[in-house]
């Protein structure tokens, strides 16, 4: 579908390769004070995050109230606006300012949840791919195949019919669709950390597969993981925005800033605020979570420094 | 940013700036009118489509044996000069002797018995033959311009049957090869109407040119070009770019804030459409749910406002808070039925009575306009209903519906342009139709039998039963009748029919 | 070698197959293609007569079944909606599909290459953050809106490209930016890091310490050992954007194989949707194929099999 729901996968292997020795915390700690792009995405996150935990508070209307008499206000600023609603209203009349404040809560709350969807199937599927290999790695890297061919769209649909729409629906959804960064990276690394002397010495030792990965293999993976978490959140909700934005994903009238910008696209030429404003929020945010993955992985593996 | 946009998006800005702007200017130079839908046109065949796109190019391409006037609905001759009723069972037409098919040759009455016996033919699975069949039995050839139509049952219906629904077809059209083709006449199109299809191309474009053979009075436009472009935004800034002429099914705003402009016109005229929640009374659903009340119908009845729907959503005009499940100008939509007006307190009221003081869970389907089902949405909450919006594809909320999962919809009928109350009540009050949610028997005996009677007081006195039963049962939520608004250049005259049916062929240039 | 491609491309076809049925059956899910066929005021009845027409009253394995035994015959079979054989209605659209891939993929090739070079040989200099930042922000836009924003400015304000449709080079202009747009971050970010460690390589700087200076070497043996990774990553970008182009394509309402399959997808269509599906799946599986060939003839190192 969306050319952002899918991650290939020797794009992603030669990256894999490129990062592989974790480096020691108080080091990392160090760097991410010295590094601008890790604080500017912090700074973002934090601050969105903030407006999301908020927004009962900082919403000026319930993001659902409506009132036809009022709809389609312009933005203060432009003529005919009021400060009772100051960034208009939309197509029923409900209060643009704070659909889009609620809609960050939306935005994050998909975001971290896919993210984490997503991970639990990448990981698991990396590590036993990685680790055991054979038939195992052959019939991963045969789902992966076939989950990249398959339009995201279509399982959308489908899914968000049968089950429902919610935000649980599209939150498995869209970690069904973004669980293939997960697992590559993972698979490559957990055949690099296998080949290792004290993976070796462990297995000489007796422990089993299920003690090795648990205490040998993850917590070598954890930083690499977190890395890929964050890039996934950001990769997450524009998943999200474009579904929504195709009518398959949030449904109204919760406030998503993709099906927002859908509900404003037949009067864009006109009140281009509808439009404009959701989209750069959605840019804001995931740019936060890209420069805060970008310093992440500066910062846990400094050779690649960029 | 937000503000600068907005600056340099001003008309000033946007008409100068199109002044120079790309693609090919349409209108009166090159005599084309070049139209835009948002449907796709994939058959030019309208014995095979049903949508109101499909109307709008069978109109232009193809003549039938009457025509139904828009102003007056009564039938007027076309390719038949006059019918009349030999017997009970027998309908003769009369035809004319100067209609030409586009390909030259003369149309006679084996054409027509041909085009009706097809349609009838159970092998034909034609879009029409449902309906066809209700009175048809066969068409016999007389001579050259007569034709006996053998009915097999009495309808009020048939001469506006003839009129609507049948494109007429030459004699052997559809069996060319060894096996009968249905989509012989999809693409290749070969009509009696007043234009003749030059290329087709199909999703993508249809190119009409004026026939000159044709029978009635020439349009006064040469070409006519249909493109399909699925997105209204798309339209809307190739009509303000100068790309094409006109375009229909405009969201309201979209045309307000268009129609501004000083060389497009914003027309708003009536339409058959409305719109209505169909509620599941009958327990099909859900055995003995909440809607199974009469007094949690009613209670949506009040909660609903429809009067605001109407004017802010609707866009006023003809657009009003309706009270009948037909649009009040169809024929046997009588008006004096209990109304409900908008009283959210009472609403509230009547909820309580029937032993929902806190209200309860619905699951409510809707496909079309997103924001008309958010305001009635936000309308039934307001009352205590948690409502649950399953906003779909139109062929999902079918499919659901057949299967029996939806306990209510809002639902959408235009009754193909026709103001009888026949075309919206057989579909939504039989036993065979899964949108018959009421369970009510009698209200289906009353609109099957207005179906087998021609006497027209007989047909409106069941009519008003049937109606006057279903407003005071509260089987549905009426809603609002609709606007039809269009977009036209300014060089365009384009004539609105009160069927809510457009016709590009009367078009011309100012 | 043979013997891999020969597995990869088993892979492909079983990958097809399975992709197909899992479209199959969630597309009988979610909708009824009758109703789609029939449009929004038809009669139940006509729903009926088209449900019998089109068989689609048997139950659903069958059909696959059926579907299944001539497709392995060659026959995608007819389109619901379109009225004409799939395999026409395709083949009429793979080539503006094709255009818009190759136009997308030349702006990447021309934003990132050069971008990633300038970065990687001023690095740590304004025009590395510049890249960076650039790469950066194509990776958060969403792709959708900016092409919205792009046809409000460049279509309607300064209307100096046409708004939608495909008919001339000047339609592909914008939608070739959106879609090249989303590639630009890996490209970039790979030509750069490409470049640095070729840079920091022990032949260059050997040819470095015998003299050679200066842009010439630069060009010769740098920016080329830099490139032949990044040209295995632009085959698999170019395989996304023949299979990926659904939104780009709709929002510019251009004919292509996006358009068709949001289309079919929505409408039901099951015989398109299946076989787009499976080009999808085989252009996909083969432009991975092709990138890990050139992967491995370009890099000894890796070893396939």
């Amino acid at each position: 579908m969306s050319e952002r729901l899918q991650t290939s996968a020797p794009e992603v292997r030669a990256e894999a390769e490129q990062d592989l020795p974790p480096s020691p915390g108080q080091l990392a700690r160090t760097r991410a004070w010295s590094h601008r792009g890790f604080q500017v995405g912090v700074a973002i996150l934090v601050a969105l995050i903030l407006v999301a935990i908020l927004a009962p508070y900082l919403a000026p209307h319930s993001p659902y109230q409506q009132s036809l008499p009022n709809r389609l206000l312009p933005p203060v600023w432009v003529e005919g606006g009021n400060w009772t609603y100051p960034l208009g209203t939309d197509g029923v009349g409900r209060d643009y300012l704070s659909r889009l404040i609620y809609g960050t809560r939306v935005s994050i709350i998909i975001g971290l949840g896919a993210a984490t969807v997503g991970m639990f199937i990448g990981v698991t599927l990396g590590v036993l791919a990685g680790y055991f290999g054979g038939w195992i790695d052959h019939a991963c890297s045969f789902i992966l195949t076939a989950q990249l061919a398959l339009p995201g769209l279509l399982l959308a649909m489908a899914l968000v019919f049968f089950i429902g729409p919610s935000l649980y629906v599209v939150i498995g959804i869209i970690g069904v669709l973004g669980w293939t960064y997960f697992m590559v990276v993972t698979r490559s690394a957990t055949q690099h950390i296998k080949g290792l002397d004290y993976v070796a010495a462990a297995r000489a030792s007796g422990a089993t597969p299920r003690q090795i990965i648990w205490h040998e293999i993850m917590p070598n993976l954890s930083s690499k993981i977190i890395v890929i978490f964050t890039f996934e959140v950001g990769v997450a909700i524009l998943a999200e925005s474009a579904l929504s934005f195709l009518g398959v994903g949030i449904q109204a009238p919760t406030p998503s800033w993709g099906l927002m910008i859908a509900e404003g696209k037949d009067a864009m030429f006109f009140r281009p605020w509808l439009v404009v404003l959701p989209g750069i929020l959605l840019f804001i945010l995931v740019i936060g979570a890209n420069l805060m993955g970008d310093g992440l992985r500066d910062i846990t593996s400094p050779e690649e420094k960029s | 940013m937000t503000a600068r946009l907005h600056r340099i998006l001003g008309p000033a800005v946007l008409a100068a700036g199109l002044a120079f702007g790309p693609g090919v200017a349409a209108g009166p130079e090159d005599d084309t009118l070049r139209a835009a839908m948002t449907g796709e046109i994939l058959n030019l065949d309208y014995l095979y489509t049903t949508r109101r796109e499909y109307i709008i190019m069978a109109n232009m391409t193809d003549a039938r044996l009457f025509n139904m006037n828009p102003e007056t609905q009564e039938a007027e001759p076309s390719v038949a000069t006059s019918y009349e009723f030999i017997d009970d069972m027998t309908v003769e037409v009369k035809l004319r002797d100067d209609v030409r098919f586009h390909d030259g040759s003369l149309l006679t009455a084996a054409d027509v018995a041909y085009t009706y016996n097809w349609v009838i033919d159970d092998g034909s699975e034609s879009h029409a033959q449902t309906l066809i069949s209700r009175w048809l039995d066969r068409a016999e050839v007389i001579d050259d311009q007569t034709v006996h139509f053998h009915l097999a049952a009495v309808n009020p219906l048939i001469i506006r049957d003839m009129a609507q629904r049948v494109p007429l077809r030459k004699d052997g059209s559809y069996h060319q090869g060894d096996e009968p083709d249905f989509d012989a006449m999809a693409i290749d199109h070969i009509g009696v109407g007043p234009y003749r299809v030059a290329s087709f191309n199909p999703g993508v474009e249809a190119v009409l040119e004026r026939f000159d053979d044709y029978f009635g009075d020439a349009p006064a436009i040469e070409n006519i070009v249909v493109r399909t472009i699925p997105d209204v935004g798309t339209q809307q800034a190739e009509i303000m770019a100068g790309g094409i002429n006109w375009m229909f099914n405009v969201p309201l705003d979209v045309a307000q804030n268009v129609g501004m402009r000083p060389d497009i016109d914003h027309l708003a005229g009536p339409d058959l459409r409305i719109s209505f929640i169909v509620l599941d009374a009958a327990g099909i659903v859900e055995e003995d749910g909440p809607l199974t009340d009469v007094r949690v119908r009613r209670a949506m009845n009040h909660a609903v406002n429809r009067d605001e729907i109407a004017e802010f959503l609707m866009g006023g005009g003809a657009s009003e808070g309706i009270h009948t499940p037909c649009h009040p100008v169809q024929f046997g939509c009588v008006q004096d039925v209990m109304r409900y007006e908008y009283d959210p307190e009472r609403g509230r009221e009547l909820l309580a009575e029937a032993g929902y003081p806190d209200g309860f869970d619905l699951d409510l389907w809707a496909y079309r306009e997103r924001p008309v089902s958010e305001a009635v949405m936000s309308d039934l909450e307001a009352i205590g209903i948690n409502i649950n919006l399953r906003y779909v594809q139109l062929e999902s909320l079918n499919q659901a519906r057949a299967a029996a999962e939806i306990p209510a919809y809002i639902g959408s009928w235009g009754s193909g342009g026709v103001p009888d109350t026949a075309l919206i009540a057989r579909v939504h009050f039989s036993d065979t139709s899964d949108r018959h949610l009421s369970g009510d028997s009698e209200v289906v005996e009353w609109v099957m039998a207005a179906e087998q009677t021609a006497d027209q007081g007989a047909r409106a006195e069941y009519y008003r039963q049937a109606v006057t039963r279903i407003a005071e049962q509260a089987y549905w939520v009426p809603l609002v009748s609709y606007t039809a608004n269009y977009l036209v250049t300014s060089d365009l005259d384009f004539p609105l029919d009160s069927d809510g049916v457009p016709r590009l062929e009367n078009s011309s240039w100012r | 070698m043979l013997n891999y491609i020969a597995q990869r491309a088993a892979l492909a076809i079983a990958v097809a197959f399975t992709v197909s049925l899992a479209a199959f059956v969630l597309l009988n899910i979610a909708t009824d293609p009758a109703y789609a066929i029939a449009g929004e005021d038809a009669d139940p009845e006509v729903v009926e007569q088209i449900r019998q027409r089109f068989g689609l009253d048997r139950p659903i394995w069958v059909r696959y079944g059926e579907w299944l035994m001539n497709v392995l015959r060659g026959d995608f079979g007819v389109s619901y909606y379109w009225n004409k054989p799939v395999s026409a209605l395709v083949a009429e659209r793979v080539g503006t599909t094709l255009t818009l891939a190759f136009a997308a993929l030349f702006v990447t090739i021309a934003i990132a290459i050069p971008l990633g070079a300038l970065a990687a040989l001023n690095r740590n200099t304004w025009i590395d953050r510049f890249a960076l930042w650039v790469a950066v922000s194509a990776q958060a836009i969403p792709n959708f809106w900016l092409g919205l924003i792009l046809i409000i400015l460049l279509a309607v304000t300064f209307p100096i490209f046409p708004v939608s449709g495909d008919a001339t080079w000047r339609h592909f202009v914008l939608p070739a930016f959106v879609l090249g747009a989303s590639s630009v971050p890996p490209v970039m970010r790979l030509m750069r890091t490409g470049l640095i460690e070729v840079m920091g390589s022990d032949y260059i700087r050997t040819a470095r310490s015998k003299g050679f200076r200066g842009r010439s070497l630069l060009t010769r043996h740098a920016l080329r050992n830099a490139l032949l990774p990044v040209v295995s990553v632009l085959a698999v970008q170019l395989g996304h954007k023949v299979g990926g182009s659904v939104i780009t394509e709709s929002v510019f309402a251009i004919n292509g194989l996006g358009r068709l399959a949001l289309q079919s997808i929505l409408g039901a269509d099951i015989p398109t949707v299946q076989m787009l599906i499976f080009i999808f799946a085989l252009v996909f599986v083969a432009m991975n194929l092709l990138a890990d060939i050139l992967n491995a003839a370009l890099d000894p190192r890796i070893r396939i099999g």
